[in-house]
Protein backbone atom coordinates (compact mmCIF):
# COMPACT_ATOMS: atom_id res chain seq x y z
CA UNK A 1 0.00 0.00 0.00
CA UNK A 2 1.33 3.44 -0.86
CA UNK A 3 -0.92 5.39 1.40
CA UNK A 4 0.15 8.43 3.33
CA UNK A 5 -2.71 8.25 5.74
CA UNK A 6 -3.55 11.90 5.11
CA UNK A 7 -6.37 13.60 3.26
CA UNK A 8 -4.19 13.93 0.17
CA UNK A 9 -2.50 10.75 -1.02
CA UNK A 10 1.04 10.54 -2.32
CA UNK A 11 1.29 11.82 -5.88
CA UNK A 12 -1.40 14.43 -5.48
CA UNK A 13 1.08 17.11 -6.47
CA UNK A 14 2.10 15.63 -9.81
CA UNK A 15 0.01 18.01 -11.88
CA UNK A 16 0.24 20.96 -9.52
CA UNK A 17 2.45 23.93 -10.22
CA UNK A 18 4.39 25.11 -7.20
CA UNK A 19 1.97 27.22 -5.15
CA UNK A 20 4.13 30.28 -5.71
CA UNK A 21 3.30 30.30 -9.45
CA UNK A 22 -0.51 30.64 -9.48
CA UNK A 23 -0.50 32.64 -6.26
CA UNK A 24 1.97 35.22 -7.56
CA UNK A 25 -0.43 35.86 -10.46
CA UNK A 26 -3.43 36.06 -8.12
CA UNK A 27 -1.49 38.32 -5.76
CA UNK A 28 -0.55 40.71 -8.55
CA UNK A 29 -4.19 40.73 -9.71
CA UNK A 30 -5.31 41.64 -6.20
CA UNK A 31 -2.87 44.58 -6.08
CA UNK A 32 -3.79 45.80 -9.58
CA UNK A 33 -7.44 45.61 -8.51
CA UNK A 34 -6.78 48.25 -5.86
CA UNK A 35 -4.77 50.31 -8.35
CA UNK A 36 -7.59 50.15 -10.91
CA UNK A 37 -10.12 51.75 -8.58
CA UNK A 38 -7.53 54.31 -7.48
CA UNK A 39 -7.11 55.17 -11.16
CA UNK A 40 -10.89 55.61 -11.48
CA UNK A 41 -10.64 58.13 -8.64
CA UNK A 42 -7.67 59.87 -10.28
CA UNK A 43 -9.53 60.10 -13.59
CA UNK A 44 -12.94 60.94 -12.12
CA UNK A 45 -13.10 64.28 -13.90
CA UNK A 46 -13.05 62.58 -17.33
CA UNK A 47 -14.53 59.18 -16.48
CA UNK A 48 -18.24 59.92 -17.04
CA UNK A 49 -17.64 60.93 -20.67
CA UNK A 50 -14.65 58.71 -21.40
CA UNK A 51 -14.55 57.43 -24.98
CA UNK A 52 -10.81 56.95 -25.50
CA UNK A 53 -7.47 58.71 -25.43
CA UNK A 54 -4.72 58.71 -22.82
CA UNK A 55 -5.49 59.49 -19.17
CA UNK A 56 -6.33 57.77 -15.90
CA UNK A 57 -9.67 56.42 -17.17
CA UNK A 58 -8.05 54.35 -19.90
CA UNK A 59 -5.37 53.38 -17.37
CA UNK A 60 -8.10 52.13 -15.01
CA UNK A 61 -9.65 50.13 -17.86
CA UNK A 62 -6.33 48.44 -18.64
CA UNK A 63 -5.47 47.87 -14.99
CA UNK A 64 -8.66 45.83 -14.83
CA UNK A 65 -8.25 44.14 -18.23
CA UNK A 66 -4.53 43.37 -18.10
CA UNK A 67 -3.79 43.62 -14.41
CA UNK A 68 -6.77 41.76 -12.96
CA UNK A 69 -8.55 39.79 -15.69
CA UNK A 70 -5.65 38.60 -17.86
CA UNK A 71 -3.35 38.21 -14.83
CA UNK A 72 -5.86 35.91 -13.13
CA UNK A 73 -6.57 34.10 -16.39
CA UNK A 74 -2.87 33.30 -16.80
CA UNK A 75 -2.52 32.01 -13.22
CA UNK A 76 -5.72 30.00 -13.31
CA UNK A 77 -5.19 28.75 -16.87
CA UNK A 78 -1.64 27.54 -16.21
CA UNK A 79 -2.81 25.65 -13.11
CA UNK A 80 -6.30 24.39 -13.90
CA UNK A 81 -5.87 23.25 -17.49
CA UNK A 82 -3.17 20.62 -16.78
CA UNK A 83 -5.11 19.37 -13.75
CA UNK A 84 -8.35 19.02 -15.68
CA UNK A 85 -6.84 17.74 -18.93
CA UNK A 86 -4.59 15.06 -17.39
CA UNK A 87 -1.26 16.60 -18.30
CA UNK A 88 1.95 16.87 -16.31
CA UNK A 89 3.07 20.32 -15.28
CA UNK A 90 5.73 21.66 -17.61
CA UNK A 91 7.61 24.89 -18.26
CA UNK A 92 7.49 25.95 -14.62
CA UNK A 93 10.37 28.38 -15.07
CA UNK A 94 8.77 29.97 -18.11
CA UNK A 95 5.49 30.34 -16.20
CA UNK A 96 7.41 32.13 -13.44
CA UNK A 97 9.43 34.23 -15.90
CA UNK A 98 6.28 35.45 -17.66
CA UNK A 99 5.12 36.96 -14.35
CA UNK A 100 8.40 38.86 -13.93
CA UNK A 101 8.00 40.40 -17.39
CA UNK A 102 4.24 40.85 -17.39
CA UNK A 103 3.74 42.47 -13.98
CA UNK A 104 6.06 45.48 -14.43
CA UNK A 105 4.92 45.72 -18.06
CA UNK A 106 1.30 46.16 -17.01
CA UNK A 107 2.36 48.76 -14.45
CA UNK A 108 4.27 50.61 -17.20
CA UNK A 109 1.30 50.49 -19.58
CA UNK A 110 -0.99 51.89 -16.89
CA UNK A 111 1.48 54.61 -15.89
CA UNK A 112 2.14 55.53 -19.52
CA UNK A 113 -1.58 55.86 -20.15
CA UNK A 114 -2.23 57.69 -16.88
CA UNK A 115 0.50 60.31 -17.18
CA UNK A 116 0.09 60.54 -20.95
CA UNK A 117 3.57 59.34 -21.88
CA UNK A 118 3.63 57.48 -25.22
CA UNK A 119 7.23 56.34 -24.60
CA UNK A 120 6.44 54.68 -21.27
CA UNK A 121 3.27 53.26 -22.77
CA UNK A 122 5.13 51.86 -25.78
CA UNK A 123 7.84 50.29 -23.61
CA UNK A 124 5.22 48.67 -21.39
CA UNK A 125 3.19 47.56 -24.39
CA UNK A 126 6.16 45.81 -26.04
CA UNK A 127 6.88 43.87 -22.85
CA UNK A 128 3.18 43.11 -22.33
CA UNK A 129 2.80 41.75 -25.85
CA UNK A 130 5.95 39.64 -25.41
CA UNK A 131 4.73 38.19 -22.11
CA UNK A 132 1.24 37.44 -23.42
CA UNK A 133 2.72 35.88 -26.57
CA UNK A 134 4.81 33.59 -24.35
CA UNK A 135 1.69 32.71 -22.37
CA UNK A 136 -0.11 32.02 -25.66
CA UNK A 137 2.58 29.46 -26.55
CA UNK A 138 2.25 27.71 -23.17
CA UNK A 139 -1.53 27.81 -23.44
CA UNK A 140 -1.43 26.35 -26.97
CA UNK A 141 0.83 23.51 -25.76
CA UNK A 142 -1.68 22.72 -23.03
CA UNK A 143 -4.54 22.73 -25.54
CA UNK A 144 -2.67 20.50 -28.00
CA UNK A 145 -1.82 17.98 -25.27
CA UNK A 146 -5.23 17.97 -23.61
CA UNK A 147 -7.27 14.78 -23.46
CA UNK A 148 -11.06 14.95 -23.40
CA UNK A 149 -13.09 18.04 -22.55
CA UNK A 150 -13.76 19.09 -26.17
CA UNK A 151 -16.01 21.96 -25.09
CA UNK A 152 -13.40 23.53 -22.84
CA UNK A 153 -10.63 22.96 -25.36
CA UNK A 154 -12.67 24.47 -28.22
CA UNK A 155 -13.36 27.56 -26.11
CA UNK A 156 -9.66 27.67 -25.29
CA UNK A 157 -8.72 27.75 -28.97
CA UNK A 158 -11.26 30.52 -29.56
CA UNK A 159 -9.77 32.50 -26.68
CA UNK A 160 -6.26 31.92 -27.99
CA UNK A 161 -7.04 33.17 -31.50
CA UNK A 162 -8.81 36.15 -29.95
CA UNK A 163 -5.73 36.87 -27.85
CA UNK A 164 -3.60 37.03 -31.00
CA UNK A 165 -6.05 39.53 -32.52
CA UNK A 166 -5.95 41.55 -29.29
CA UNK A 167 -2.15 41.65 -29.30
CA UNK A 168 -2.00 42.69 -32.97
CA UNK A 169 -4.57 45.45 -32.53
CA UNK A 170 -2.93 46.60 -29.28
CA UNK A 171 0.36 46.98 -31.12
CA UNK A 172 -1.44 48.93 -33.86
CA UNK A 173 -3.11 51.24 -31.33
CA UNK A 174 0.14 51.96 -29.49
CA UNK A 175 1.73 52.54 -32.90
CA UNK A 176 -0.65 55.43 -33.52
CA UNK A 177 0.63 57.15 -30.34
CA UNK A 178 4.32 56.81 -31.27
CA UNK A 179 3.89 57.74 -34.93
CA UNK A 180 3.92 54.23 -36.42
CA UNK A 181 0.34 53.68 -37.59
CA UNK A 182 -0.16 50.14 -38.89
CA UNK A 183 -3.97 50.05 -38.97
CA UNK A 184 -6.73 52.63 -38.98
CA UNK A 185 -7.25 53.59 -35.32
CA UNK A 186 -11.05 53.19 -35.36
CA UNK A 187 -10.74 49.74 -36.94
CA UNK A 188 -8.06 48.63 -34.50
CA UNK A 189 -10.02 49.98 -31.52
CA UNK A 190 -13.30 48.29 -32.51
CA UNK A 191 -11.55 44.93 -32.98
CA UNK A 192 -9.49 45.37 -29.81
CA UNK A 193 -12.57 45.93 -27.63
CA UNK A 194 -14.61 43.08 -29.12
CA UNK A 195 -11.83 40.48 -29.20
CA UNK A 196 -10.41 41.38 -25.77
CA UNK A 197 -13.67 41.42 -23.82
CA UNK A 198 -15.92 38.97 -25.62
CA UNK A 199 -13.17 36.98 -27.37
CA UNK A 200 -10.16 36.35 -25.16
CA UNK A 201 -11.69 36.92 -21.73
CA UNK A 202 -15.24 36.03 -22.67
CA UNK A 203 -14.51 32.68 -24.30
CA UNK A 204 -12.08 31.80 -21.52
CA UNK A 205 -14.77 32.61 -18.95
CA UNK A 206 -17.39 30.59 -20.84
CA UNK A 207 -15.06 27.60 -21.35
CA UNK A 208 -13.71 27.41 -17.80
CA UNK A 209 -17.26 27.85 -16.49
CA UNK A 210 -18.13 24.47 -18.00
CA UNK A 211 -15.70 22.93 -15.48
CA UNK A 212 -15.73 25.35 -12.57
CA UNK A 213 -19.47 25.95 -12.15
CA UNK A 214 -20.35 22.21 -12.06
CA UNK A 215 -17.34 21.64 -9.81
CA UNK A 216 -18.43 24.23 -7.27
CA UNK A 217 -22.14 23.40 -7.53
CA UNK A 218 -21.38 19.64 -7.59
CA UNK A 219 -23.43 19.04 -10.71
CA UNK A 220 -23.04 17.08 -13.92
CA UNK A 221 -21.30 18.76 -16.85
CA UNK A 222 -23.68 20.69 -19.15
CA UNK A 223 -24.63 19.11 -22.47
CA UNK A 224 -21.94 19.19 -25.14
CA UNK A 225 -24.16 20.11 -28.09
CA UNK A 226 -25.75 23.26 -26.65
CA UNK A 227 -22.38 24.37 -25.28
CA UNK A 228 -20.81 23.99 -28.72
CA UNK A 229 -23.78 25.80 -30.28
CA UNK A 230 -23.16 28.68 -27.87
CA UNK A 231 -19.50 28.72 -28.89
CA UNK A 232 -20.42 28.67 -32.58
CA UNK A 233 -22.68 31.67 -32.14
CA UNK A 234 -20.04 33.51 -30.10
CA UNK A 235 -17.40 32.95 -32.76
CA UNK A 236 -19.88 34.06 -35.44
CA UNK A 237 -20.52 37.24 -33.44
CA UNK A 238 -16.80 37.95 -33.20
CA UNK A 239 -16.25 37.41 -36.92
CA UNK A 240 -19.17 39.72 -37.75
CA UNK A 241 -17.89 42.37 -35.34
CA UNK A 242 -14.44 42.05 -36.88
CA UNK A 243 -15.80 42.54 -40.40
CA UNK A 244 -17.86 45.52 -39.22
CA UNK A 245 -14.68 47.09 -37.84
CA UNK A 246 -13.31 47.26 -41.39
CA UNK A 247 -16.26 49.40 -42.45
CA UNK A 248 -18.14 46.78 -44.46
CA UNK A 249 -21.89 47.28 -43.90
CA UNK A 250 -20.99 48.40 -40.42
CA UNK A 251 -24.45 48.87 -38.88
CA UNK A 252 -25.96 45.69 -40.32
CA UNK A 253 -22.98 43.56 -39.33
CA UNK A 254 -22.84 45.03 -35.84
CA UNK A 255 -26.54 44.34 -35.28
CA UNK A 256 -26.06 40.80 -36.60
CA UNK A 257 -23.04 40.41 -34.29
CA UNK A 258 -25.09 41.49 -31.27
CA UNK A 259 -27.88 39.09 -32.28
CA UNK A 260 -25.45 36.17 -32.61
CA UNK A 261 -23.80 37.17 -29.33
CA UNK A 262 -27.18 37.30 -27.61
CA UNK A 263 -27.89 33.76 -28.81
CA UNK A 264 -24.54 32.56 -27.47
CA UNK A 265 -25.12 34.23 -24.11
CA UNK A 266 -28.70 32.94 -23.83
CA UNK A 267 -27.62 29.32 -24.36
CA UNK A 268 -24.66 29.67 -22.01
CA UNK A 269 -26.71 31.23 -19.22
CA UNK A 270 -29.44 28.62 -19.66
CA UNK A 271 -26.81 25.88 -19.26
CA UNK A 272 -25.31 27.58 -16.23
CA UNK A 273 -28.70 28.07 -14.61
CA UNK A 274 -29.63 24.42 -15.21
CA UNK A 275 -26.27 23.36 -13.73
CA UNK A 276 -26.78 25.42 -10.59
CA UNK A 277 -30.37 24.19 -10.22
CA UNK A 278 -29.28 20.54 -10.48
CA UNK A 279 -26.23 20.88 -8.24
CA UNK A 280 -25.93 19.12 -4.89
CA UNK A 281 -24.53 22.29 -3.31
CA UNK A 282 -27.27 24.89 -3.24
CA UNK A 283 -25.66 27.48 -0.99
CA UNK A 284 -22.75 28.93 -2.93
CA UNK A 285 -22.55 32.08 -0.85
CA UNK A 286 -21.81 35.63 -1.89
CA UNK A 287 -19.31 34.46 -4.49
CA UNK A 288 -22.05 33.13 -6.71
CA UNK A 289 -24.24 36.15 -6.09
CA UNK A 290 -21.40 38.06 -7.75
CA UNK A 291 -21.24 35.48 -10.53
CA UNK A 292 -24.99 35.79 -11.16
CA UNK A 293 -24.78 39.60 -11.15
CA UNK A 294 -21.93 39.32 -13.61
CA UNK A 295 -24.10 37.22 -15.91
CA UNK A 296 -26.92 39.78 -15.74
CA UNK A 297 -24.46 42.53 -16.62
CA UNK A 298 -23.14 40.44 -19.53
CA UNK A 299 -26.63 40.34 -21.02
CA UNK A 300 -27.08 44.04 -20.27
CA UNK A 301 -23.80 44.85 -22.01
CA UNK A 302 -25.21 43.39 -25.22
CA UNK A 303 -28.23 45.70 -24.96
CA UNK A 304 -25.88 48.64 -24.50
CA UNK A 305 -23.77 47.34 -27.39
CA UNK A 306 -26.85 47.26 -29.58
CA UNK A 307 -27.61 50.87 -28.62
CA UNK A 308 -24.09 51.83 -29.68
CA UNK A 309 -24.43 49.86 -32.93
CA UNK A 310 -27.70 51.64 -33.70
CA UNK A 311 -26.22 55.05 -32.79
CA UNK A 312 -29.01 55.63 -30.29
CA UNK A 313 -28.69 59.29 -29.22
CA UNK A 314 -28.03 58.70 -25.51
CA UNK A 315 -25.26 60.64 -23.78
CA UNK A 316 -22.53 58.31 -22.59
CA UNK A 317 -23.91 55.20 -24.35
CA UNK A 318 -20.44 54.03 -25.39
CA UNK A 319 -19.03 54.68 -21.91
CA UNK A 320 -21.94 52.85 -20.31
CA UNK A 321 -21.29 49.91 -22.65
CA UNK A 322 -17.69 49.79 -21.45
CA UNK A 323 -18.68 50.00 -17.77
CA UNK A 324 -21.22 47.19 -18.08
CA UNK A 325 -18.78 45.06 -20.05
CA UNK A 326 -15.48 45.30 -18.16
CA UNK A 327 -16.00 46.15 -14.47
CA UNK A 328 -19.63 45.07 -14.74
CA UNK A 329 -19.57 41.62 -16.29
CA UNK A 330 -15.94 40.50 -16.44
CA UNK A 331 -14.61 41.90 -13.17
CA UNK A 332 -17.69 40.98 -11.11
CA UNK A 333 -17.78 37.45 -12.53
CA UNK A 334 -14.05 36.95 -12.05
CA UNK A 335 -14.01 38.19 -8.46
CA UNK A 336 -16.83 35.79 -7.64
CA UNK A 337 -14.94 32.85 -9.13
CA UNK A 338 -11.55 33.93 -7.75
CA UNK A 339 -12.79 34.02 -4.16
CA UNK A 340 -13.71 30.33 -4.51
CA UNK A 341 -10.59 29.27 -6.47
CA UNK A 342 -8.09 30.80 -4.02
CA UNK A 343 -9.12 28.84 -0.89
CA UNK A 344 -9.68 25.71 -2.99
CA UNK A 345 -6.18 25.81 -4.49
CA UNK A 346 -4.69 26.88 -1.17
CA UNK A 347 -6.22 23.82 0.49
CA UNK A 348 -4.97 21.61 -2.32
CA UNK A 349 -1.43 22.95 -2.01
CA UNK A 350 -1.42 22.82 1.78
CA UNK A 351 -2.59 19.20 1.66
CA UNK A 352 -0.25 18.10 -1.11
CA UNK A 353 2.71 19.47 0.79
CA UNK A 354 1.76 17.97 4.13
CA UNK A 355 4.01 15.24 5.45
CA UNK A 356 2.49 11.86 6.37
CA UNK A 357 1.19 11.74 9.88
CA UNK A 358 1.03 15.49 10.29
CA UNK A 359 -2.15 17.26 11.28
CA UNK A 360 -4.90 17.62 8.71
CA UNK A 361 -4.52 20.42 6.15
CA UNK A 362 -6.95 23.34 6.30
CA UNK A 363 -10.23 22.96 4.42
CA UNK A 364 -11.28 25.53 1.78
CA UNK A 365 -13.86 26.97 4.16
CA UNK A 366 -11.21 27.36 6.88
CA UNK A 367 -9.15 29.38 4.38
CA UNK A 368 -12.04 31.67 3.43
CA UNK A 369 -12.15 35.01 5.24
CA UNK A 370 -15.86 35.77 5.31
CA UNK A 371 -15.92 39.26 6.77
CA UNK A 372 -13.53 40.95 4.30
CA UNK A 373 -15.38 39.28 1.44
CA UNK A 374 -18.69 40.63 2.72
CA UNK A 375 -17.16 44.12 2.85
CA UNK A 376 -15.85 43.66 -0.67
CA UNK A 377 -19.24 42.47 -1.91
CA UNK A 378 -20.99 45.57 -0.58
CA UNK A 379 -18.33 48.01 -1.76
CA UNK A 380 -18.04 46.44 -5.22
CA UNK A 381 -21.75 46.65 -5.90
CA UNK A 382 -21.83 50.22 -4.56
CA UNK A 383 -18.91 51.14 -6.83
CA UNK A 384 -20.58 49.67 -9.90
CA UNK A 385 -23.86 51.42 -9.12
CA UNK A 386 -22.06 54.74 -8.59
CA UNK A 387 -20.10 54.31 -11.80
CA UNK A 388 -23.24 53.68 -13.85
CA UNK A 389 -24.91 56.65 -12.15
CA UNK A 390 -21.86 58.81 -12.88
CA UNK A 391 -22.10 58.02 -16.60
CA UNK A 392 -25.86 58.57 -16.76
CA UNK A 393 -25.67 61.84 -14.79
CA UNK A 394 -22.31 62.84 -16.32
CA UNK A 395 -21.13 63.44 -12.75
CA UNK A 396 -17.41 63.47 -11.86
CA UNK A 397 -18.38 63.50 -8.17
CA UNK A 398 -20.21 60.19 -8.50
CA UNK A 399 -17.27 58.76 -10.45
CA UNK A 400 -14.94 59.79 -7.62
CA UNK A 401 -17.26 58.15 -5.10
CA UNK A 402 -17.21 55.00 -7.23
CA UNK A 403 -13.41 55.05 -7.12
CA UNK A 404 -13.39 55.35 -3.33
CA UNK A 405 -15.97 52.58 -2.83
CA UNK A 406 -14.24 50.33 -5.34
CA UNK A 407 -10.82 50.88 -3.76
CA UNK A 408 -12.22 50.11 -0.30
CA UNK A 409 -13.73 46.89 -1.63
CA UNK A 410 -10.50 45.98 -3.40
CA UNK A 411 -8.52 46.47 -0.17
CA UNK A 412 -10.99 44.17 1.61
CA UNK A 413 -10.58 41.59 -1.17
CA UNK A 414 -6.80 41.88 -0.81
CA UNK A 415 -7.15 41.26 2.93
CA UNK A 416 -9.16 38.09 2.25
CA UNK A 417 -6.46 36.93 -0.18
CA UNK A 418 -3.66 37.66 2.29
CA UNK A 419 -5.48 35.73 5.03
CA UNK A 420 -5.90 32.70 2.75
CA UNK A 421 -2.22 32.74 1.78
CA UNK A 422 -1.10 33.18 5.40
CA UNK A 423 -3.26 30.28 6.54
CA UNK A 424 -2.00 28.13 3.66
CA UNK A 425 1.62 28.93 4.52
CA UNK A 426 1.01 28.16 8.19
CA UNK A 427 -0.65 24.81 7.52
CA UNK B 1 -12.10 -24.20 -27.46
CA UNK B 2 -10.95 -21.15 -25.55
CA UNK B 3 -13.36 -18.61 -24.15
CA UNK B 4 -12.77 -15.40 -26.13
CA UNK B 5 -15.21 -13.35 -24.11
CA UNK B 6 -13.65 -10.35 -22.36
CA UNK B 7 -14.89 -9.13 -18.99
CA UNK B 8 -17.37 -6.31 -19.49
CA UNK B 9 -15.94 -3.09 -18.02
CA UNK B 10 -18.25 -1.37 -15.56
CA UNK B 11 -20.16 1.63 -16.84
CA UNK B 12 -18.61 4.99 -15.86
CA UNK B 13 -19.99 6.12 -12.54
CA UNK B 14 -21.35 2.66 -11.59
CA UNK B 15 -21.01 1.61 -7.95
CA UNK B 16 -21.28 -1.80 -6.32
CA UNK B 17 -20.77 -3.25 -2.83
CA UNK B 18 -17.89 -5.56 -1.97
CA UNK B 19 -16.48 -6.89 1.27
CA UNK B 20 -13.97 -4.05 1.61
CA UNK B 21 -16.47 -1.26 0.94
CA UNK B 22 -18.55 0.31 -1.79
CA UNK B 23 -16.66 0.48 -5.08
CA UNK B 24 -17.21 3.17 -7.70
CA UNK B 25 -15.67 3.25 -11.17
CA UNK B 26 -15.34 6.76 -12.57
CA UNK B 27 -12.93 5.96 -15.40
CA UNK B 28 -13.96 7.60 -18.64
CA UNK B 29 -15.88 10.44 -17.03
CA UNK B 30 -14.82 13.97 -17.88
CA UNK B 31 -14.10 16.51 -15.15
CA UNK B 32 -15.86 17.24 -12.92
CA UNK B 33 -17.93 14.06 -13.44
CA UNK B 34 -15.73 11.84 -11.24
CA UNK B 35 -15.76 14.42 -8.45
CA UNK B 36 -19.53 14.71 -8.54
CA UNK B 37 -20.12 10.94 -8.74
CA UNK B 38 -17.81 10.22 -5.80
CA UNK B 39 -19.21 12.97 -3.58
CA UNK B 40 -22.76 11.96 -4.47
CA UNK B 41 -21.94 8.42 -3.29
CA UNK B 42 -20.27 9.63 -0.09
CA UNK B 43 -23.07 12.05 0.75
CA UNK B 44 -25.86 9.60 -0.03
CA UNK B 45 -24.52 6.28 1.16
CA UNK B 46 -23.24 7.18 4.59
CA UNK B 47 -20.91 4.27 4.04
CA UNK B 48 -17.73 3.67 5.97
CA UNK B 49 -15.34 2.98 3.12
CA UNK B 50 -15.40 3.79 -0.60
CA UNK B 51 -13.00 2.32 -3.13
CA UNK B 52 -12.55 4.57 -6.19
CA UNK B 53 -11.37 3.22 -9.54
CA UNK B 54 -9.97 6.18 -11.45
CA UNK B 55 -7.86 6.79 -14.52
CA UNK B 56 -5.97 9.70 -12.97
CA UNK B 57 -5.08 11.26 -9.66
CA UNK B 58 -8.26 13.22 -8.78
CA UNK B 59 -6.63 16.34 -7.40
CA UNK B 60 -9.80 18.41 -7.35
CA UNK B 61 -11.41 15.82 -5.06
CA UNK B 62 -9.11 16.25 -2.08
CA UNK B 63 -10.25 19.67 -0.82
CA UNK B 64 -13.87 18.46 -1.04
CA UNK B 65 -12.97 15.31 0.94
CA UNK B 66 -11.20 17.44 3.54
CA UNK B 67 -14.32 19.60 3.82
CA UNK B 68 -16.33 16.46 4.64
CA UNK B 69 -13.78 15.04 7.07
CA UNK B 70 -12.82 12.15 4.79
CA UNK B 71 -9.30 10.91 4.01
CA UNK B 72 -7.84 9.23 0.93
CA UNK B 73 -5.29 6.46 0.62
CA UNK B 74 -3.67 5.24 -2.57
CA UNK B 75 -3.94 1.45 -2.85
CA UNK B 76 -2.34 -0.96 -5.35
CA UNK B 77 -4.03 -1.07 -8.77
CA UNK B 78 -3.38 -2.49 -12.24
CA UNK B 79 -1.36 -0.40 -14.69
CA UNK B 80 -3.30 2.58 -16.00
CA UNK B 81 -5.59 2.75 -12.98
CA UNK B 82 -5.42 4.92 -9.89
CA UNK B 83 -7.25 3.27 -7.00
CA UNK B 84 -8.13 5.16 -3.85
CA UNK B 85 -9.54 4.05 -0.55
CA UNK B 86 -11.69 6.77 0.98
CA UNK B 87 -12.75 6.63 4.58
CA UNK B 88 -13.78 8.81 7.44
CA UNK B 89 -10.91 8.55 10.00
Amino acid sequence: MTATGGVFPAGAATRLLPASIPFRYFGAAVVFHVAAWAAVLAGAADAPGFVGGLGWSVAALHLVALGVLAMTAIGAGLQLLPVASRQPVRAVRIAAAIWWIYTPAVAAVACGMGIGSPKVLAAGAVATVAALAAFAVLFARNLVGARGMPVVIAHGWGALVSLLVVLATAAALVGTYVGVPALDRATALAMHVAFAAYGFMGLLAFGLSYILVPMFALADTPGRRPAMASLGLAVTALVLAGLAAFGVATSVLRIAAVAAGAGAVAIHLWLMQATLAAGMRKDLGLSFVLVRIGWVLLATSLVAGLAVALDVPVDGAATLFGVLLVPGWLLTFLLGILQRIVPFLASLHAGAGAAPGKRRPPTPSALTAGRPLTVHFTCHLAALTLLVAAVLAQSPGLAAAAGVAGAAGAVAFAAAFAIAVRRMAGA
Amino acid sequence: MSDSRQPVPPAPGRSWPEADGVHIDVRGLEPPGPLVAILRLIDAAGTGTVIVHHDRDPQLLYPELAERGWAAERVPAPDGEVRLKLRRP
